[in-house]
Formats: structure tokens, sequence, C-alpha cells
């Protein structure tokens, strides 16, 4: 199924299928459910233990489908940028809530005016403040891990082939700004590179920072500018858009702004307006894309479908949270963690064996191709003859 | 009829000089054209305007017509004349839209908005026209760089285009890379029709592949014809073409097979030297005034380098002595650039040893990573001033051996690549590191370029430090190497002085395969000489 199908034109099909399909077992549909899944379990079961665990499984899921792709090679940086803003929101909520027992340490202090919110900063910093700060950090950066590993796995042209088709150009634009990450860390790479060789080595701190952002903004803004000349060059937005598919973008973001202001409304805990926002943004929302869709002049190369297995891998992955709300229901509370009075965090078994379900993916693994070696001229090129023309 | 047709053609980009000055041209419909120039003189703008991206995409002042296929560009976008003329940048790296090359060549039929029947035909005949039916669903960032910009190609053919657009296709590839897109475009030319309008630098493929050259300089077409006569007082040119003119061939030659052919005939060849028992006569590379090598400055021992698993450099043994030109040979992924890399002391070698008794400056293979400062020569100073070493003398004086001088006070980043390369290897060099290493120095360079690294190089060497190029430019490894190592996937599989290895070699230069023992042009220009004052 997937992408085999098509008009015959036999052998030469084979290939497809052992390059696409096989080296990216899972379809990106999958990819996301499974990264929705992980997410939710994570809400739904905070305690450190199983947010480590998840991690290592995002971890993992990296390692085993990401080869040395470049988005792969993002998966780590991005980690790390979550772990630094985890680690300074810990120092600023330490230094600004103040109260409890177990004072770890107290530093010199001063209350702002109360036109700046009248609140201490510095003075006492107390270990159930840390400790409760650090634990609602450590979710955010599970979630960033599971989005990141995502990003590296998931055949993003597949992500923007299965979009509505009136949201095609729109997804095209995001992909293509995601792919940005990737050439952007790897630049930053060769830049440092650079900047050592300049002076035969010796690393120079002084004005490095403006050394190295400089050349990596300017290759990325002409990699842009190329890119735009090569997308407009191809006919990209050819032919502008009809009646049917501006009035479609119109609904299409009056339903994102009604979706927005329910959001606040739940926020502001005011729930008539939110459950009317909810409703109108949905149906805004749902009729833009059958506008737009039965609209559309756009025809699909080769869109993969869901194959079987990804349907049933959707459907193991989502029996995590519906088995940590399962036992959320029942009462267990070894799932969240409490940082007050301080404890080791309890494991439950049941829970670990509700986020064994995202491990599903691992059942199949990525058939290497020639693609996975970084330097095809030694591999696939054989002894090469006269290298000009005779 | 004619596929695209220029009239009077004047175009400056914003805040910029002219770059077009009343270009008249006409592309006839079917016919490989080959636009050749130096660097800055308009070549790319007046490529960019054959499908609209001047003025539409760069802005700026335009005046003139230009007509592609029946449609004024003033009057359609790029975008409106994707099915008559598709355009392929010089970075192959950049252009792709889809991390698959299969979909990514589909791209321009999904916007062309054609039925799924067709587009899968178009993608198989487009996949197959340019042989890279087998990369599919491979990443383009994984293939080689000939594929890749092949599978560019790819994806402006499969809208079928009248005519292929092509701003330096190979400038960024290895030989092999540069040959197998060169004969993608014979064949699509040869086959389909297709007019091909094309940039070069590199003269000695792409003069033998044209029907026309057409010559520009300072924003005008100074030439027009066919590419034989038109090339041969072209700087750039072959070096069979320079040879031919020097002997007064006439057509002169642009391929080694014609030249061959003329040199075979005894009265073609006023050659004295041959006649002679020592035909290299002034010319011995002994005798050119250059110092005898003197001591080692770095050595590699064994050296044995790992990279991602993988070993990449098996036991390289190399001596680099002062005075030395070293040229570093081998097909992409041989090692070159990790032997340069573990010299400049980059990657620990996980056996073996790097023995350097000097400072050892490296030049990356792309400058962009370097280039930061608003003008040259600040970007030049600014070596020195991290090396706390004020020497306002030692950046003028790099300006000026790489001829930078009149581009002092530009930005790096509004030169063309090649400039660009310069800049990069001055402000390496400005810090006063006795060994270079350049990789690739030459890629994207013109003449112009090529002749001041030329110089910049022996001229370092003659000064008593030493150079190391990881280069495909075999033309120029035969005018400055004094001697030459060949990695073949890991090994070194020949080393030696330059006239020994490139004489047994299939890479030899031009003129040693229709002159030999002649490496180069001026190696023949001193035979006659002393020929003929005996």
């Amino acid at each position: 199924m997937g992408a085999a199908q098509g008009p015959g034109n036999g052998g030469s099909r084979r290939p497809t299928e052992v390059d696409g399909v096989a080296a990216r077992p899972w379809h990106a549909a999958a990819w996301l459910a499974w990264a929705v899944a992980a997410t939710a379990a994570l809400q739904l079961a905070p305690s450190p233990l199983y947010v480590a665990l998840v991690v290592a499984l995002a971890t993992l899921v990296v390692a085993v489908f990401g080869g040395d792709s470049p988005y792969a090679r993002a998966y780590p940086v991005l980690v790390g940028l979550a772990l630094v803003f985890a680690v300074m929101r810990v120092a600023l909520t330490a230094l600004t809530t103040h109260g409890g027992p177990d004072v770890l340490v107290t530093l010199p202090g001063a209350t702002l005016p109360d036109w700046l919110g009248g609140f201490t900063v510095g003075s006492t910093i107390e270990a159930p403040v840390v400790a409760q700060a650090a634990y609602e950090a450590f979710v955010i950066v599970g979630i960033v891990a599971v989005f990141a590993a995502c990003n590296a796995v998931i055949a993003h042209h597949e992500l923007v082939q299965g979009l509505p088709r009136a949201f095609h150009e729109l997804g095209l634009v995001v992909a293509v700004g995601v792919a940005f990450v990737p050439t952007t860390i790897v630049a930053i790479h060769d830049v440092r590179e650079a900047d050592r060789l300049r002076t035969g080595g010796r690393p120079v701190r002084r004005g490095r920072l403006v050394r190295q952002i400089v050349p990596v903004l300017e290759r990325g803004l002409e990699h842009a500018i190329t890119l735009g000349e090569s997308m407009d060059s191809r006919g990209f937005a050819r032919g502008g858009s009809t009646p049917r598919e501006r009035a479609a973008a119109w609904c299409g973001a009056a339903g994102l702004a009604a979706l927005g202001g329910a959001f606040v409304a739940l926020v502001a805990g005011e729930s008539t307006p939110a459950l009317v926002c909810i409703g109108v943004g949905t149906g805004a929302v749902v009729g833009a894309i059958a506008l737009a869709s039965r609209g559309s002049r756009r025809a699909r190369y080769r869109p993969r479908h869901l194959a079987r297995a990804d349907v049933g891998l959707i459907a193991v992955v989502a029996l995590a949270p519906v088995a940590l709300a399962g036992l959320t229901l029942a009462g267990d509370d070894r799932l969240a963690w409490a940082a007050s009075p301080l404890r080791w965090p309890a494991l439950s078994l049941p829970a670990v064996l509700a986020l064994a379900f995202l491990a599903a993916p691992l059942v199949r693994r990525p058939v290497p191709t020639p693609a996975a070696t970084r330097d095809p001229a030694v591999v696939a090129t054989p002894a090469t003859g006269p290298a000009v023309p005779a | 009829m004619s596929a695209i047709t220029y009239r009077d053609v004047r175009f400056g980009y914003p805040d910029g000089p002219d770059a077009l000055r009343g270009v008249d041209l006409t592309v006839p419909t079917g016919d490989v054209v080959l636009v050749v120039g130096p660097s800055g003189s308009g070549k790319s703008t007046l490529l960019r305007a054959a499908n609209g991206l001047v003025p539409h995409a760069s802005g700026g002042r335009f005046a003139g017509s230009v007509v592609t296929f029946g449609r004024d560009t003033r009057t359609h976008a790029p975008r409106a004349l994707a099915d008559v003329i598709g355009f392929v940048a010089q970075d192959p790296e950049a252009q792709f839209v889809v991390d698959r090359v299969e979909h990514d060549v589909a791209f321009v039929l999904e916007n062309l908005g054609l039925s799924d029947v067709t587009m899968r035909r178009r993608v198989e005949e487009a996949l197959d026209a340019l042989g890279i039916a087998h990369l599919r669903g491979r990443s383009p960032s994984s293939v080689s760089g000939g594929e890749r910009q092949r599978a560019a190609i790819a994806g402006v053919l499969a809208a079928a285009p009248a005519a292929i657009v092509c701003d330096e296709p190979t400038s960024q590839l290895d030989p092999q890379g540069a040959d197998d897109v060169l004969a993608a475009l014979v064949r699509l030319n040869a086959d389909l029709g297709t007019t091909v309008l094309l940039a070069e630098h590199r003269l000695e493929r792409a003069a033998a592949i044209a029907h026309h050259a057409v010559l520009v300089d300072d924003g005008r077409v100074v030439g027009t014809g066919r590419p034989g006569p038109l090339l041969a007082d072209y700087p750039g040119a072959p070096s069979v073409t320079r040879l031919g003119r020097l002997l007064g061939w006439d057509p002169p030659p642009l391929t080694v097979r014609e030249a061959r052919a003329r040199a075979a005939d005894p009265t073609g060849l006023p050659v004295p030297a041959r006649v002679d028992g020592d035909p290299l006569g002034a010319a011995h590379p002994g005798d050119d005034g250059s110092p005898a090598p003197g001591p080692s400055l770095v050595r590699a021992e064994g050296l044995r380098v790992e990279r991602g698993g993988r070993t990449v450099l098996h036991g390289i043994d190399l001596d680099v002595r002062a005075g030395e030109v070293v040229a570093l040979f081998g097909r992409n992924g041989a090692g070159k650039t990790t032997l340069l890399r573990a010299l400049a002391g980059l990657d620990a070698p996980a056996r073996g040893s790097v023995t350097a008794t000097v400072a050892v400056g490296c030049v990356p293979q792309d400058p962009n990573t370097l280039l930061f400062a608003p003008t040259v020569r600040r970007e030049v100073a600014e070596t020195l001033r991290l090396l706390r070493r004020p020497d306002p003398g030692a950046v003028d004086r790099w300006l000026d051996a790489l001829g930078l001088t009149a581009l002092a006070d530009r930005h790096p980043r509004s030169l063309s690549g090649g400039e660009r390369q310069r800049v990069a290897i001055a402000a390496v060099a400005v810090g006063g590191a006795p060994v270079l290493l350049l990789d690739e120095p030459t890629r994207g360079m013109d003449a112009a370029s090529r002749e001041a690294l030329h110089d910049a190089v022996v001229a370092h060497a003659r000064t008593g430090g030493a150079v190391v190029l990881a280069t495909h430019d075999v033309e120029l490894a035969a005018r400055c190497a004094t001697s030459v190592v060949v990695l073949g996937d890991g090994d070194v599989v020949a080393s030696g002085p330059a006239r020994t290895v490139l004489a047994g070699s299939l890479f030899a230069p031009q003129v040693l395969r229709v002159l030999p023992p002649f490496c180069t042009v001026d190696e023949v220009a001193a035979a006659l000489a002393t020929g003929g004052a005996r």
C-alpha cells in the first residue's frame, strides 16, 4: 500500500519502496500521533521519573530512526536549549518566590516597589520552591524532547501533503522554515571552526559572538534568497488565488482567532464564552477546509497514504494516555509529584507499562540505504577514468 | 526562431552600480550558448534576466526588454514562465524545496497544476533524462554534489521547458560531477532539443559542448560567435586553446582531441626545443629560480584519522618543507579535507602524529564561514587585531598579493565567489603562518582570481613558506605545485615531484597530453623563446 500505489510502471517502482518507505517505516501522521500521545502522557504523569522515561524513549527513537540526517543532529541542540531555559526558569522562580521551610541559602535581597509587583528578589532560597520549579520545568523539557524527536524522524513533505489542500502552500512555507533549523546548526559548526582556523587554532573569545553570528545569519539569508528564487522559477504560487480560496483563507483565519479567544477565556476561567468561541472557531475552521479543498486545482504527486500498520501504530500509542487517564481516575497518586514535603518520587508499575505503549514505533526498523553514508563518492563511485575530456 | 531575445537591456541592482549597460543578444532555439566573462561582468544578471528573476525577484532599475518564447519578462513573472524556461542556480545546496529528490522534481508539476497521470510520467522522464532514477527516494543533502546538481536540473526539466538556464552549474563540483552535469546538458540538448544558456568559468569542458559563445564584460556583450575563435584571446580559455594560439593554429582547438590532431601534423609544431635532447629547456623546475626545499615545517607520520566511526585516513606520511607547494588530489570523499584538518590540528589523529614546527593557517572550503566584517580591509585586519599583532603593512601586502587592493573598501558579501575566496585566504594568511593549507581554493574562481592566487602561492613559497592545496584543478597544480600527492580512499596512492606524478596520471594537464613533456603553456613559450635565441 501507501507509496506503492500508482500506475503499473513495473520494476522501477521497487526501488522507491526500498528507499522511501522502508527507510521511513512510519507515516508522518503516525509520528505526529506518537508525539501528541507522548505529550498527553507527560501531562497525565508529570512525575520526574516518567518524564525521564519519555525523554529516554524520544532519544532512542531519534537514534534508531533519525540516522545522521541534519534534523536528527538538531535534536540534542533543541533539547539542550530547553534545558538552558529550564535552568533559567528555576533560577528566576527561586529568586522571586519565597516562603516555606528548608532554606537552602540566604542571599542579599531587595523588595521591589508596589507598582513593580511588590515582590522580593533574592533573599532566602528554599528547597521546596527550587524543587517545584525544577519539576515543572522538566515536564516542559520532556515536551520539547518529544517534538524535537518527532521533527527528527518525520518526513516533512508527507505532512505537507497530508494537509487539507487549502493549507498546502502555507504548510510548505512552514516546512521550508523548519528546514532552516538543521542548516543553521551545521552553519554554526562550520563558522566556529573557521573562526578558530583564522587565528591558527587559538580560540579568541573577544568579539567572538559577532564574528560567528554574522556569517551564520548572512549564509541563512543567502540560502533563503536562493530558495525563494528557485521556488519562484519553478512556478510556486503561480496563477494567484481564486475567490473561493480567499474566502477559505479568511474563514480559516477567523476560526483560528476564535479558538485563540477560547484559550484566553479558558485561562481567565470564563467557561461560557470559551464554549461559544470553541464552537464558532471549530465550525469556521471546518468550513474553511471544506471550502478550500473543493476549489483547489492543486494535484499532488504520489501522496503516501496511511498503511494498516500506521493506523495500528496510532491506535497503540493512543493507549498510553488512555491508560494513564484510567490510572488517574482510579486514584493512583504516584503519577504526579509534590515538592512539599520533599521526598523521592515513587514509581508505579502500571504507569510504566502504560508508557511502554509509546515504544511501539520501535517494532520496525528503518532499512539502511546508501543514503546512510556521508561520503557517497567513496562507496558508490567506482574508480573514475580520465577527468578531462579527451 | 529565437528562444530568448534581449533588446537594449539596462539594469542596476538597488543601491548598486549598473550591472547591464545595454545588452542586445539573441539566443537561437535548440543551441547550447555559453556565456563567459570575468567575475562581476554581469553574466549572472544576464542569465537571471532570461526568466524574469531580474527584475522581478531582484528589484532595481530595469530598461529595455527580454522576450522569452514570445513572453515579455516585464509582464511575466518567473512563475509565469516556469513552463517554458527553467533556471538552475549556482549553489545546488540551496535550491531544494522538498527533502526527497522525487518529490522535489514533482514540485514544479504540482505548481503547474498538472494531472496526477501526467505528473508521474514527467517525473519518471526527468529522472531518467538526468540518470538519477536510483536517487529518487534519497534526500538531496545526502547525495554527491554532481548528483545534487543533476537533481536540481531535473527539478526544472520536469516541466518540459523549451530552455534551461544554468548559472555556473559545475563551479561547486569535482571534475567527475562536472562531467556528469555537462554530459546531461548535452544529452538534453541533443535528444530533446532543449535550448541551454550556460555561464561558466572553467572552460576546459564547457567550451567543447557549446555551439555559440557570448563574451560579456562590464555589463556589455563584447563578442559573440563560435567558441574557438572567440575564446582564443580570453584569459580564462582552456590551456589547449591558449597553446593553439601560441603556436598559431587556426582555428584554435577547444579540446585535447582537436589539439592532438594538430600536434600530430609536424608542420604545426614550431617547437625547436622538441628536437633538442632536453625538451624542457629553460623551463625545468629546478632552474626557474625557486630555492630547493628547506627544512620540514609540518610532518604527518602514520596519520590515521577516524570520523563518525569510519576510518577516513589510513596511515598517511607527508612531509611539507619550506619552499614547497604541495597539491593534494583525489576524488570527493578521498580524505583531502580531513588531511588538511588534521594538519591544522582540527581533527585529532587516532594513531600516528602530526608535528608542526611553525604556525599553520588553514582556509576552509567555504569562504562565507569566515567573512563578517563590513569591508575587505577590515576583514583582513581583524585577524591581526585578534592576534594582537598590529601590522598595517601586512594587510596591504596581502591585499596586494591577492589582487584585492581595488576591492579593499567593498563589502565582502557583495563580491563574487572567487573574490570572496581570495579575501578569506588573505584573512588567514595575514596572520603570518608560514604554512598555508587551502581547501579547494579555485572553486568558482574566474581567470583573474586564479592568476592572482597562483602568484600569491608561488610568492609565499619562495619566501620560505609552504602551501598545501587540496584541489581538483590540475592546470593550476601543473603551474605552481612542486610536489603532488594523490589520495584514494584515505591512502596515498601516488606522491612525488609534480611533473613525475602528473606525467603518469590520467589527470594530466591538457598541455602534457598534447605536447609531452611540457606541462603548461608557459613552458612551451619559454622553450620557444630559448629555441629562437639559439
